[in-house]
Parts: structure tokens; sequence; C-alpha cells
């Protein structure tokens, strides 16, 4: 990736915020002068040679290493030195001319990048290729170019540029270099491996084919191979057996899911508003704009038609595409600020759709793209004359109003300083023969084709990098939704434009394009470099595996991380489609997290920590971080723990009933865990892999967590002391052996542990422990808490007993120790007493009861309780557990090694990761 | 040689004093054997060791709490003279500030009355009244404030921090964020560690909850044992080590680092977190409420040897007062001060200030001009002010800080700051060099280039150490 210079950027955004345009006089020159940031022609101060080399390496490095202390007219622009426009340079700075035409020793430029005159830049030496360039250019000039100093204004910072910028210019279907002789590959391979002979460097080898499926399976549906699968097609590795998986995989439901995911991140979809005041926050449709897309992706639909489904689907007469409107409808609400709503419109529809930032001329012309201001309204007058209505069952939808708006420039974007009108229309520096208005209606159907044309050089483009960015893990352009100037460049602009040509010869089709990548050599080399010493070259010269030299590792996304738990655990549900559902809470539903609930306003924690795409705006790529908090999840998470036993009572009854248990494990049980040799803890080991990892495990492998399994028992692993200490119960005190017999309460209501369903019980009768107190039954139905000690050491009970009513006889509490001693007695009829016991002493596992009976009769007896067992040991950890907080319903039993065994796979670095 | 069972036999259950990650290197990891949280010296002697960032987010305004300007009553309900710079809104006529300034210390230092408590400490205190900043918008300017950059994704102070001088106490987050009730704008791009291998990242707590397991989600689990837990730990770093190609990936070890922080912290965090241990006359001293918990639970955490510690005001961009500014800011301060004035004192007391640096600020301060109304925007109120990162103020306590002091001014009316300017970078440069770090050298090398927070700018402000 270029370091694009932080200087620059900041900039941007500063004049984002306060460029003014004062007065009517610019701001109505602006109709007539639409070509903002238009070029200073190079060719008239230098050769058309030089000034080709100009803009194809010199401008280029200049704006790389240079122009974050010496572009624009700011206050930090260093030794008065600019060197972003061609004055700039011809001039120079305080040192003096930064270029003598002809003269590579005289020009300070070129001494300064060598460090001999300065040291520049100064956080680093360039290297040596990038002065010679610049010497050899300043070599090419004459005195022509020292006229640029005199009649060129030092301008703002427009770029310079001999001619329009690449992604403006139609992709132009250039034949592809020719393989090598004896080297056998598509039309892909050759431009990725002449660019590699270029540089000197070789393609990995090619992925084994597990690693191959694996990463097909991923990229096309989000989800693993079955471990058959796998075995089938390490059995079968030939291309023709890949090319059947291949569409095998395309013509799946879950491909349509996967690849809907990523067009949701490009519409910032969700299913509420975000921040409102009143209004409900839900969209309560809004799946049905995300299900549409599901079957739009399935069906193949033409990318042109799925744009104008999606931009002006009211006028196309097809009910079918009725929910595709969500696509503009369903972003965020801005509490229903009209001009942000088609501010958020605007930015979707084109860094989505054309990869440009058109959002940023809201308030003044774009600083480096030829977007002026008045193309920002000539949108704005778009959506402005479009309504938003609400339908029945589905997303809100646009209609045009009965008059179009014509907008007006709001100056510095703020809707209180009308500036002058502006037609409805297009781009400008996207209208081949000068701006057209749009003359129908509002002209969104008129935007949804100017877009989704053959002629428009964008869309393609951008679409085809997309594609290519979640194949390879990496676009050929790097900014995926900035083609503007101070995007990426493509690392391979012919070949970014080859497959741009052919996606529209084959007719926008998306599974076409796809199968062509992935049946690429260079989609199916290894991730592993080549092992012949041209890997340590090509990580010296191009560390950031621009040129496709290997394969890229990716981790996975928040859906496929979670969807392949659950496919390990064996319970993952594909039903495809329906309205939302949470798969945050402990029980959530197995269903694909492409379904989850998507709450715009607090996405909860769960998404963030695996870098889900932020729903408030549109998302080009994915963040990838590394948390504490995302190894805490898999370490404690209902989740984790689910899968987990859910995985070991998967290997546990294939091991019992061989391959027919689960037709998807149809091979769990297959080489080496049928092996015979294997005793049975080895067998379930290998079936674990095969659920796990869809792989066999390997003899180190199994014999690593044979003893995993077969490890000394850890104390603590029955009762770990991170278990709640609190357990309810009903049973009777003996007074011969100051013992109390406890048994646990067998009913759980949801809030409160009784007898059964209905109270009294007819065998427990009143016998309740809720949250903060209970209820005693007869007097050998005493109800009874009890306390397994996690830790041992000197304690401090305290509590306070409460017996509310007035009637009956009131209760007793007797303080047992499973030791065999009572620790004390309170008694409390209508009024409360404190209970306190200062100075107790505990053994890990040490049990005591609160034993409360009804001290006669069982009417009237409701009791309030409150407990505080603080360790007092002032060198052990410290800790205080009290009933009311950890009051509880039934809790599950500690994991048994084959669910430890069976979370560490899950946990594993080559689950999470695609090679 | 001692090899990794007999460690462990020996040991006992004690495993959890050492470092997994350390031990894990011995063996399983083999070749890979740096661990990139072990405390490492910086480049000179440091003067603080550890930093707490109070980060007032929204945008405090520095004429009304450290930066007072009696111009602004004599022209109050008058236009600027000269021209009104532009910020983010329109803003109007001169609006005086609602608050009392009076001066305190050996100094005089005049701090307005909304600060109390902290401005008994002001002779710990640098103020910084010629802060200026690059727009006058959150998003970029948190961001610069952070991270040194506006825009791009770079790694945030606390990440640097950490990738220079490791961790102090391997059982907890190095670097902490936190924010009670939900993120600050920007979200957790604030604490990113951007290209900075992620065990730098900041770790986020949203401390309006109380409870350790609410405080961070997933920190407890009743189901398995801590010492089967460890064991798990050690599996998977065998089975890794087992699959793991030639090439090391530092991914790949950041993740296994990531597991064995995870496991520490369940059992170090909840004590730290559990402000309740704390002897009630200190939870007095704090106050009540979540800032006095958040702020309490920062000195714990320092105390803990827990290196970057960030305190955000809530979620959002609560001091963001356009408008109502004296209920907003009276009612903010009311909140935070009290806390903020103990930390500096209870931290003095325990011999902690001298190696903790205190900073308190927000991404930018506000206008000496009333922000005119605007419909959805301020509630058409006319008593706020607007963003303004021409000048503002921040402050800087212990650490090496030279106290009592105030550096730089605004002009006349507070707008711009023109006497002994400090930009951000500045500041970052400055509290590198605290740290015992010269900014152009702590680099990290990236797409081929060696990056540093300040990029290519930043002097440190000498007049501003002891």
């Amino acid at each position: 990736m270029l370091d694009r210079s932080p200087m620059r950027t900041c900039r941007v955004k500063r004049r984002c915020a306060y460029w003014v345009i004062v007065g009517m006089t610019l701001a109505a020159s602006m109709q007539f002068n639409r070509q903002a940031g238009a070029a200073e022609d190079a060719t008239r101060y230098m050769s058309a040679e030089a000034a080709e080399f100009f803009e194809r390496t010199v401008r280029p490095a200049l704006a790389e290493h240079c122009y974050e202390c010496h572009s624009g007219a700011d206050d930090d622009l260093q030794s008065e030195l600019r060197l972003d426009t061609l004055a700039g340079l011809a001039r120079g700075g305080a040192a003096g001319p930064a270029v003598v035409p002809g003269n590579v020793d005289e020009s300070l430029l070129v001494s300064a990048v060598r460090y001999e005159a300065f040291e520049m830049p100064p956080a680093g030496q360039l290297p040596t290729p990038i002065a010679d360039n610049l010497a050899k250019w300043v070599a090419m000039l004459d005195d022509g170019f020292a006229a640029a100093a005199e009649q060129l204004p030092v301008g703002e910072s427009a770029p310079v540029q001999s001619g329009p910028h690449w992604s403006f210019v139609r992709p132009q279907a250039v034949d592809p270099p020719p393989a090598p002789a004896g080297e056998s590959v598509g039309e892909i391979d050759r431009f990725v491996r002449a660019a590699l002979r270029n540089a000197n460097l070789a393609p990995a080898a090619a992925a084994t084919p597990r690693d191959l499926l694996r990463r097909l399976h991923y990229d096309l549906t989000g989800l693993p191979p079955t471990a058959a699968e796998t075995a089938a097609f390490e059995a079968d590795p030939s291309d023709s057996a890949y090319e059947r998986e291949v569409d095998r995989l395309l013509a799946a439901p879950q491909f349509g899911e996967r690849w809907a995911r990523f067009w949701l991140d490009l519409a910032r979809y969700a299913d509420t508003r975000g921040y409102v005041f009143q209004e409900s926050r839900d969209y309560p449709n809004a799946w049905k704009y995300r299900d549409w897309v599901v079957g739009a992706f399935s069906g193949d639909m033409p990318y042109d038609k799925f744009i104008v489904a999606q931009l002006a689907g009211d006028q196309l007469e097809d009910p079918a595409v009725a929910p595709a409107s969500g696509f503009l409808t369903l972003g965020r609400r801005f509490l229903n600020n009209p001009h942000d709503i088609i501010d958020d419109r605007i930015d979707v529809v084109t860094r989505g759709l054309l990869g440009l930032t058109v959002a940023c001329a809201r308030c003044h012309d774009h600083k480096y793209d030829a977007i002026p201001t008045a193309d920002y309204y000539s949108l704005y007058g778009v959506f402005a004359s479009s309504a938003e209505t609400a339908r029945e069952d589905l997303p809100p939808a646009l209609v045009d109003k009965p008059e179009p708006v014509t907008p007006v420039v709001f100056l510095r974007g703020n809707p209180g300083m009308p500036g002058p009108s502006v037609p409805r229309g297009f781009l400008t520096c996207l209208s081949t023969d000068g701006p057209r208005p749009f003359e129908h209606g509002s002209g969104r159907l008129e935007l949804a084709q100017a877009i989704a044309s053959p002629d428009n050089p964008l869309t393609a483009r951008v679409w085809v990098n997309r594609v290519w960015a979640h194949l390879a893990g990496r676009g050929l352009a790097a900014t995926p939704s900035d083609f503007g100037v101070r995007g990426e460049p493509p690392t391979h602009p012919e070949l970014l434009d080859w497959l741009a040509c052919r996606f529209i010869a084959d007719g926008w089709s998306t599974k076409a394009l796809i199968r062509r990548i992935v049946l690429s050599r260079t989609y199916r080399q290894s991730s592993a470099p080549a092992d012949n010493g041209s890997a340590a070259l090509a990580e010296n010269v191009d560390p950031e595996n621009r040129l496709l030299w290997h394969a890229r590792r990716k981790r996975l996304d928040l859906e496929a991380f979670r969807d392949s738990v659950l496919a390990a655990a064996g319970s993952l549900d594909l039903t495809v489609g329906g309205p939302p559902v949470s798969i945050v809470d402990d029980d959530a539903p197995p269903r694909r997290s492409l379904y989850g609930f998507i709450e715009r306003q607090n996405l909860p924690a769960f998404f963030r920590t695996f870098d889900f795409a932020n729903p408030n705006t549109h998302t080009a790529a994915r963040a990838e971080t590394l948390s504490p908090h995302q190894a805490l999840y898999m370490l404690n998470s209902p989740l984790a723990m689910q899968a987990a036993c859910q995985l070991a009572a998967r290997s546990e009854a294939a091991l019992r009933d061989g391959q027919a248990d689960d037709p998807s494990g149809a091979g769990a049980i297959s080489a080496r865990a049928g092996d015979a040799s294997f005793n049975e803890t080895q067998a379930r080991v290998a079936a674990m892999f095969q659920f796990a990892l869809g792989r066999a495990a390997t003899d180190a492998e199994i014999a690593k967590a044979a003893e995993f399994i077969a490890e000394g028992r850890d104390p603590l692993e029955d009762s770990p002391p991170t278990r709640n200490p609190w357990n309810y119960g009903w049973g009777a005190f003996d007074p011969q052996s100051q013992h109390v017999d406890f048994h646990a309460l067998p009913h759980w209501t949801g809030d409160a542990w009784q007898g059964g369903p209905a109270l009294p019980d007819p065998a427990l009768g009143w016998v309740t422990w809720r949250a903060g107190g209970g209820h005693p039954g007869t007097p050998d139905h005493a109800a009874v808490l009890r306390y397994a000690a996690p830790a041992g050491g000197p304690c401090r009970i305290a509590g306070r007993l409460a017996h509310p009513a007035e009637q009956g006889d009131g209760v007793r509490l007797r303080l047992v120790s499973s030791r065999g001693s009572v620790l004390g007695e309170w008694a409390v009829h209508h009024g409360e007493t404190l209970i306190s016991v200062p100075d107790a002493t505990l053994s890990a596992g040490d049990e005591l009861y609160f034993l409360v009976d009804c001290q006669g009769g069982d009417a009237y007896d409701s009791f309030e309780l409150s407990v505080e067992i603080t360790a007092t040991d002032p060198s052990a950890a410290p800790r205080v557990d009290r009933f009311a907080d950890g009051f509880h319903g039934p809790l599950p039993p500690p994991l048994d090694r084959w669910q430890q065994l069976a979370q560490v796979l899950l946990m594993s670095n080559e689950f999470m990761y695609v090679d | 040689m001692i090899n990794r069972r007999d460690l462990l036999t020996r040991c006992g259950m004690g495993l959890g004093a050492l470092a997994l990650g350390e031990l894990l290197a011995g063996e399983a990891q083999a070749s890979r054997a740096v661990n990139p949280l072990a405390a490492r010296q910086p480049h000179f002697a440091p003067r603080a060791k550890r930093v707490i960032h109070l980060f007032m987010n929204g945008g405090p305004s520095h004429l009304d709490t450290f930066d007072p300007k009696p111009a602004l009553r004599r022209y109050a309900g008058q236009i600027l003279p000269g021209d009104t710079p532009t910020t983010e809104r329109p803003t109007g006529a001169v609006l005086d500030t609602p608050f009392k300034f009076r001066r305190h210390g050996s100094n005089g230092i005049e701090v307005s009355e909304i600060f109390p408590h902290v401005a008994k400490s002001i002779d710990d205190i640098a103020v910084i009244r010629s802060m200026h900043a690059d727009v006058p918008n959150h998003e970029p300017s948190l961001l610069l404030m952070n991270c040194g950059d506006a825009r791009q994704i770079r790694p945030s102070l606390g990440s640097w921090l950490v990738y220079g001088l490791g961790a102090e106490n391997q059982n907890l987050p190095a670097f902490v964020s936190m924010c009670p009730g939900g993120y600050p704008i920007q979200e957790t791009q604030n604490w990113q560690s951007g290209f900075l291998p992620g065990i730098f990242e900041g770790a986020y707590l949203d401390t309006q909850h109380e409870a350790v397991e609410k405080l961070i989600e997933h920190i407890r689990n009743g189901r398995i044992s801590p010492g089967r837990q460890q064991a798990q730990l050690r599996l998977l770093s065998e089975l890794n080590a087992l699959q793991a190609g030639p090439a090391p990936d530092p991914a790949l070890d950041s993740r296994i680092q990531s597991y064995e922080l995870a496991f520490r912290m369940q059992t170090e965090a909840a004590e730290a977190f559990d402000v309740s241990r704390e002897p009630q006359a200190v939870r007095d001293m704090y106050g009540p409420g979540v800032q006095a918990r958040q702020i309490l639970i920062a000195r714990r955490l320092v105390e803990r040897g827990v290196r970057f510690v960030q305190v955000w005001h809530g979620a959002g961009q609560p001091w963001d007062a356009h408008d109502d500014l004296e209920i907003n800011h009276r009612n903010l301060a009311g909140q935070c001060d009290q806390a903020i004035g103990a930390l500096l004192v209870d931290l003095k007391q325990r011999g902690l200030l001298e190696e903790t640096l205190v900073i308190w600020g927000g991404e930018f301060g506000r206008t000496p001009t009333v922000e005119l109304p605007k419909e959805g925007l301020n509630a058409g109120k006319v008593n706020g002010r607007d963003h303004n990162h021409y000048g503002f103020s921040m402050w800087m306590a212990g650490g090496g800080v030279r106290g009592g002091y105030v550096h730089g001014a605004t002009d006349e009316f507070g707008f711009r700051a023109v006497e002994n300017r400090v930009h951000v970078h500045d500041l970052h440069a400055t509290i590198l060099h605290l740290m015992g770090f010269d900014h152009t050298r702590l680099t990290y090398r990236h797409a081929g280039r060696d990056f540093r927070l300040t990029d290519v700018h930043g002097n440190v402000v000498n007049e501003l150490l002891a």
C-alpha cells in the first residue's frame, strides 16, 4: 500500500470543514466552471514524453513522499515550496528553484532526495530508483518548463495532470500478456505472472487440495466444507473435480447468503433506524430487503439490473424488485434531518457503486477529484425530488414527487445559505459529452442507468475490484470505495480493466466473474510463499504481497466464525431467509449469523468485538483486530460452552454409531478415525478433529490430545471456584449428629426454586427459595440454603433475617457447618434480626447450611434473608459471596475432558484462519 | 535446563504468577520467543512510567474552565472585533462566561469555580492555554488527539506507549480505555492499535457497570477451573505450533498472546476493578457516582502497573455544549471534579504522582462567540459555544511535569492560541519525552516506511518539564 501522507488527508478534512465560498459571484461561476480540479496542461511546458513520464512516475512519487509538507497553500507549507503544481515546481521555494530544467546537478529537488543538499524527506531516504526517476525527468525538461513559473498561477492544490484520472477513462480490454512456453494458465494468471516476472518473482506452489477446498467454501458460502467433502476432494483433486465443486457452491443457497452480506456492508444495512426521539426504533421490514439481496445473488441477477432495481425499482413495474428500495431507505435517520438523509443516500450510492467520495463535495468542491459542489447538488436534487412512502410488509420505497425540485447549491453545505440553482443531473466527470440534465421526473431512473451503464468507467471496475478483494483478501485497487485521485491506484491496472470488460461482456454476471477468478491458478496458489529462494526476495521487494506471489491468509469474519462454530457443533440451522433473530442472547437460535438482528444505535459488544461492519455508514472493508475480548468470548461465552459440549457429544455419537449418525459427518470416521489400531480415545479424538477442522488428526495431535484427556485431575475440576457457590434446597437438622441432610429443590419456575410447578407441592409443601428470601415447609421440610466454600481460610458471615408477617409464629435460622457444628441460631417473628459470625474458618469444599424452619406452624412464614460471606485473610485473594447477587436457576455442569478438548479445537488458529 | 512439565509440577497451581507467554515461548513457541508485552527500557530515563488520560470528550470550553478572558465581559453581546474565525457552525456575538474564576496555589493560577477540587492541586499542574488542533470537527480531532492523524488508520498514543515500554503487569491489559454507557464517537478507533500488532490495542470497559462480569463480558466461567483452562491454553499452543508453517506469522502469535492475556485478566481484573475493596475514607474522598468510580479504578490500575489508562467522560460527546453551556459544564464538572482532585491527592500521597502522568482535556475547546440558533442542532437556544480548534486548554500533572505553571496564551478573547503555541503533535512529542522517548525515534516499520506517532511533526515543549 502506498503511504498516503497523513497531512494531506488532514487537509481534505480541514477544507471540508471550512472551505468557504464567499459571495454569489464565485458560487454562480461554478455553473460554468464545472471542471473543478481541472487539469493544468503539462504538455504546454514539456515534451509529451516528459509529461507522460511526469504523470506516470514523478507526480505519484511527489504525492506519496513530498506532498505532506509541500502542497497546498496552508500554514504547514514548508520552506514556501509547493510540489503539487507545475508553477510550484518551476518557481521553487525559499532555498531557490527546485527544478533547473535539463540540469540534474543544479536541481535541489534531486539533490535533496539524494540527501546531498538537504535530507528530504526527513523520515528516511527514498529508494534510489525514485531519486533516479526524478533526475531522469529533470533531464527531459527544457526552458519551456520555466515558463510555467510565470504563466501558471501557483494555484490551489489542484493536482497537476496531463490527462484524466485513470479510473475516469473507460476500461480497455487489452489482451493478456502471453504465457511463457510450457505454462498453461488462464488469462488472469497471464496478467499476474507477467507482473511477477517483471519483478523477478515467482508464484507460490498450488495450495493443497484441503486448503483449496476450505478456501473455496469459505469464499463462496462462508461455511467450511464437511470432512466428507474434503475427503472426496482429496481423493480426486483434479481440475474437473474442482470446477464441479465451484459450480456446485455457486448454485448453493449459502452462496447468496454469503455474498449478500458483503453487499449489506456497503449498503450500511441495519434492522433499526439509529438514534430516534420518539418514533419506533425498528425498521420492521428491513429483512425483506436483506432477503431480496440474498435472492439476487443466488439468482445471479445481472449487476446492472441489480443497481437499477435498488435505485429506481419503483419505475420498473416489476413487483419482484419492490424490496430493493431498502438500499436507499434503510439508512440512519439523523433525527429525520432531510439534508443528512439525502447526504447518506448520495454517499451510499457514490462510494458504494462508483468508488467516489462525492459526499466530500457537500460544502466545497472536492479538493482532489473532479467533483464540484454543483455536482453534489445535482444529485441532491434527484433525491430531494423523491418522496419516501411507507408500505405494508415492505421497507419504505422512494417514488418521484409530482413536481421535481430544482436544487440550489447550499453554500458551505448550509441550507440557510442558498446559492445558485443547478439542474438535476449526473457527475460531470463521468459525463463524456458534458453534463446533461436529467429530464424525467426526479431523474432517479436516469441516474441508475447512468451508473449501470457499460459506458460508465467506474461501475464495473469498482464491483469487479470488490469481488476480487473478497476472494483475494485485498483489492487490485486497495481502496475499494475510493477510486479517486487519492485512492490507491491498482496494482494490476490491465487485469482490472480486462476483468471489468469481461464482466460486462458476460452480461454483468457476478457468478461468472467469481468463477473466472476462483478457477485461476493465482487464486489456487498456496498461502505459503514458494520454497525456492524467491520468497526472500519477494519479502524484501513486495512485503505486502501486492504482486500476488502467494495467497493471502484470511481471518474468519464474524459471520463465518460464528457459523463455523455452530457447524462444528452440528447445530447450524441452514434455513434461508426470514425475520431477524437475536444472535447474542445466551439461548440464541443457531441460525446463520446473516440473520442476526442488527441494532444500529447500540450494536451489541459481540458484533464490535469481532469487527462487524459499522452499520451507520458504508463500510468498504472490515477491520481484522485481535483483542483479549475475542479470546474471552471463546474461553467463556455461552456459545463457546454450548458448542464445545455439542462437539464432544457429536464425537462420542460418531464413535458409537459409526458413520451413519449424521449425513454431513459421513466421512467423520473415515480414514484415521476408523483405524482399527486406534483405541477408543484415539478414535474419538480423530472424530473430533474431523468435525471441528474437517481433516484427519496427525499422530502427534492425537498423542497430545490423548495426553490432555488422560492428565491427572485438577482438584477443582468438578467445582470450579468461579462456579456459583449457592444451592437451594430443603432438609432437616439432626440434633444428634449436628448434621443437615440437604436435598436440592427440583423445580425452577424462572425466578424461584420449589418442590414442583404448583404450591404447595404435594410432597414438599411450601418450601421455596427466591432472590432475597424464601418460605419453609413443615418442620421436617425446612428451607436450606447451601454454600460450598470455594476457598479456605477465615471469613466473616453477616446478614439479616426478617419475618414481615404479624400472623403466625415466625421462623428460625440455624447456621450449620458440614463439619458438624452449629455456628449460630436466630429466631424472628414480625421483625428482623441481624446475623453475625465474625470469625468462621472454612476449608475449600466445606459446606455451610442456612436452615430456616417454621418453628411449629408453616403458615405466614415468608422470610427475607441476606447473607454475605467475606474472606478475612489479608494475604489471600479478596472474595465476597452474597446470597442475593448469586441467586441463580439451574446451572449447567462443569465441562468434562472431552468438552474441554472440543473447546480447544474451536479456539485453534487453524479454525480461525483460512489459508 | 528445566522443561515445562517440571516447571508446572514445581509451581503447582501457582502458574498464574508466571507469565504464561514466556513459559510457552520457552518450548512450544520456540523461535518466536519474544513476548511483545515484556517490560522494556525507553530511549532515556523516563520521568513518567504510566499515564492516566482524562478525556473530556465533546470539547470542554477553555473559556469556562482554565483560560479566563475578562474581555468576554466587556464585549459580551457585541460582535468580535476583527474577524471571527470559521468553525463548524455559524457563531454570533461574544458570550461571557457564566462562571467566576479565582486564583489558586502559590502562583495564583486562575481556575473556574466549577473545578474547585482540581484547583486545590494547581501547584502540581501545568496548564497549557495555547493548544491548537487542525479542524473544528469531533471525528478528525478525536483521532488527531488519540492517534496523531485525523483520518487514516494509525496507532493510538496508548498503543505506541505499550509498544515502546511493554507492560509492567502481565496479568492486566497494558492499555485500558474506560467509558461509561457506550463508546465515544469514533468508537474503538480512539484506542486502536492501527498497524501495530493487535496485542497493543486498548481494552475497552463499559464502566456504567460495577460487577466485573458486566464490566468485562465473559470474564467469568463457572464451568471450568482455572487449572483446566491453563491446560487448555497449553494444548492450544502445542496444537497451533504443530500446525504452524515455517514462516512466523505475527497475527497468529498475537492470537495466542491474546488468549493468555484473557486468561490472566479473569483472575486479576476482578480484584483490580472492585473499588469496594478500597477503604471507606478513600471512596469518600473520590465521592459518589460513576466518574468517581472509574477514576478510582484508574488509580487502582496504575497502581498495579497498567501503562495507559484512558478515562472518557461518557458515551458520545458529553462536553459538546452547543447550547445550555452553563448547565452542561456545571453538571459535568460537578460529576468529575471531586474525583479528579482526589486522584491527584491520592496519587501524591501514595508516591505515585511522581511517575504517573495525568492528562486532562478534550479534543478541542469552544468559541468565545455564541453559537447561532439552528434547527435540529442546538434546540434554537443561544447560550452555547461552537467547537474551537484554534485555541484551547489542556493540563498535565505529575510524571515530571512542571507544577504551578501556565504555558502559552490565547488571544484577548481566547479564540486563537497566539503565545507559545502547542499543537497536538507537540503535546504528543512532550508526552513521549516524559515517558523516556525521543518521538522521532519511536518508530514502527510498516509498508516499507518507518511510522511514528508525530509523523513528521512535533516539538517537545521543554518549558512543561519540571
